[in-house]
């Protein structure tokens, strides 16, 4: 339902979705016991958690001493602090290139991947499979793996592979704006695995029917990708633009190992910030607050989602 | 003739896209095989003169480095095996059972994913603390277990909704129960989803970072992600070829169990993505 497009039933191997197929439920079907676990997890670890980053935001808690006090004073030390407008333009930055250009190449790769297949080409799961690769490698390893490639001493790969063609040194991570784009780099080599999934199955559940028609009134590829595959794939586009906003704005293992956040706070997302608040500065109230904002854009991106389901239901 | 085209130009492309996704590892492969000594020769020596397993040979020669890989092995094992866990009776409930406000509640669970794990690690790690729970492999896998759960209970929920009812209906009309048709008939069918949701899981724990580089202090409990984080703050120059090498170390485990499971994964991610 979520990412297949609306016009059409699914018929994607298995079972259909859901209620009508069924019977009726046997009489044993209370939801409740089966639920305790989930739900008591979801409590303890999610629920109580976020209701304390809460009560913590307006303390003067710090990491290592339990609050004493109870003000406002935590959340307006952050607005005065003059790092917090540029570590929101960064992540607003960071988030956007990448929502853009992750989707760009993972709906790019999904479709020649479902071209290919179509024609039989050979090599496409095996291509499929190198950016699954790229996909599993530890955020942490990902961030090492590039600093490497972006290295720039003067034997360093990129650095010493642009020296070949009489292109100059590029300072790859020491210069800021370079710094930010190294870092949507990286993620995309990492990220893009994702997009290409979702935007796989989703084009494989449009009806190849539609497609046989518009090659039979003579269609040309684009506009067929024009007035077809791109209105089918706009539920798919839209959930997938919010995950991966997301994933992108929880984004920062890879940063902290590829950059640190620097130069200065050049690729500082709001992510480091937080962490670098609470674990480096000890700063747990102002932590807090930090960790409010971050949880408020996922709740609204969240709901977002959940207005897009309840009409496509 | 225009089709042909068409062939050359997906090719083409792909082409221009592998070698950026294969050009890292590549990269790594080429570093971790050489002498410090050709590193300084760069990009001019892809394949090394004298390629040397000596980095390898190093890293997984020293006890601590082993450590780091079997702690990070049973962290995600145990933390994937107990997410898969306490997801299964919340994903029977969410495919068998009719119940009001089902869909808000899976769209819930859906939101609950996006949270980051470092806001409610920020008070997690006060608790902890307070209760002694640092420094515990047994803290890291309990919060694994939660991290990993929303996922779970999605695409177990998907592969419980594939298998047909009316087997089930078959065994409760000759008097089992539903705890009994779960253990006998539905989960032994699931095999295939309970398989692809615990490997996820698993990878996504190896790669977990910042759970276990805050929870856990001592060098000797670490997983390799926190360990080749704190090894690459250690290294100069002259020592490019034994990180690159100990990050291989790292990456493969996951790739490997990843390339070798993922016809399967991918198909449980994709009738994921498309019933979810």
């Amino acid at each position: 339902m979520l990412l297949s497009p609306p016009h059409k039933p699914l018929t994607n191997g298995s079972e259909g979705t859901s209620v009508t197929k069924r019977g009726p439920a046997p009489a044993d079907g209370r939801p409740w016991p089966w639920l305790v676990p989930a739900v008591a997890i979801l409590a303890v670890f999610y629920a109580v958690p976020v209701l304390d980053v809460f009560r913590l935001a307006f303390s003067d808690a710090t990491l290592i001493r339990p609050p004493t006090s109870w003000t406002a004073a935590p959340i307006r030390a952050l607005l005065g602090n003059p790092a917090l407008p540029e570590v929101l333009v960064t992540t607003f930055v960071f988030t956007a290139v990448n929502v853009v250009a992750l989707q760009a190449f993972g709906l790019a790769i999904a479709l020649t991947l479902v071209r290919g297949e179509a024609r039989g080409l050979r090599g496409m799961t095996t291509f499929r499979t190198l950016v699954l690769a790229a996909w599993v490698v530890p955020g942490i390893a990902n961030g090492l793996i590039w600093q490497m490639l972006f290295d720039e001493a003067p034997y360093g790969t990129l650095n010493s592979l642009l020296g070949f063609v009489g292109i100059g040194p590029v300072a790859w991570l020491s210069d800021p704006g370079m710094a930010l784009v190294s870092a949507v780099i990286a993620n995309l080599w990492q990220g893009t695995a994702f997009s290409m999934i979702v935007f796989y199955a989703a084009r494989k559940a449009i009806d190849p029917v539609i497609y046989e028609v518009a090659a039979l009134d003579g269609a040309s590829p684009w506009r067929t990708f024009r007035s077809i595959t791109l209105p089918l794939l706009r539920t798919a586009i839209a959930v997938n633009t919010v995950l991966v906003a997301v994933q992108t704005l929880n984004t920062f293992d890879s940063i902290l190992a590829l950059t640190g956040g620097g130069p200065g706070r050049a690729t500082e997302v709001l992510a480091l910030f937080t962490f670098n608040t609470v674990f480096y500065n000890l700063d747990l109230a102002g932590g807090s607050v930090l960790a409010l904002i971050m949880f408020a854009v996922a709740m609204a991106l969240a709901t977002v989602i959940h207005g897009w389901l309840g009409r496509t239901a | 003739m225009k089709a042909r085209l068409g062939d050359v130009a997906t090719y083409g492309g792909l082409a221009l896209l592998a070698v950026f996704f294969a050009a890292p590892f590549l990269w790594m492969l080429s570093l971790s095989l050489r002498t410090p000594a050709e590193i300084y020769l760069g990009a001019a020596r892809l394949i090394p003169d004298a390629p040397t397993l000596g980095n390898f040979r190093h890293i997984l020669s020293d006890p601590a480095f082993l450590l780091y890989l079997w702690n990070g092995l049973k962290l995600s094992a145990a933390g994937g095996a107990l997410a898969v866990a306490l997801a299964i009776p919340a994903a029977y409930a969410f495919s068998r059972l009719q119940f009001r406000r089902k869909q808000a509640a899976l769209v819930a669970i859906l939101a609950v994913q996006m949270i980051s794990p470092l806001v409610i690690l920020v008070p997690l790690y006060r608790w902890m603390g307070a209760m002694d729970l640092l420094n515990l492999h047994a803290s890291v896998i309990a919060l694994y277990g939660a991290l990993g759960m929303p996922l779970a209970v999605w695409l177990l929920k998907v592969a419980f909704d594939a298998i047909p009812v009316e087997i089930e209906e078959a065994a409760i009309v000759d008097g089992a129960s539903r705890l009994q048709v779960l253990t006998r008939i539905t989960l032994p069918l699931a095999r295939p989803g309970l398989a692809s949701a615990f490997v996820l899981a698993m990878v996504t724990n190896w790669s977990q970072f910042l759970v276990p580089f805050i929870l856990l202090e001592r060098d000797g409990d670490w997983p390799i992600s926190v360990a080749i984080f704190n090894f690459a703050g250690s290294v100069s120059a002259s020592t490019t070829q034994l990180l690159a090498a100990a990050c291989l170390v790292a990456v493969v485990p996951a790739v490997a169990v990843f390339v070798g499971l993922q016809r399967m994964i991918v198909s449980a991610l994709v009738s994921g993505a498309v019933k979810g």
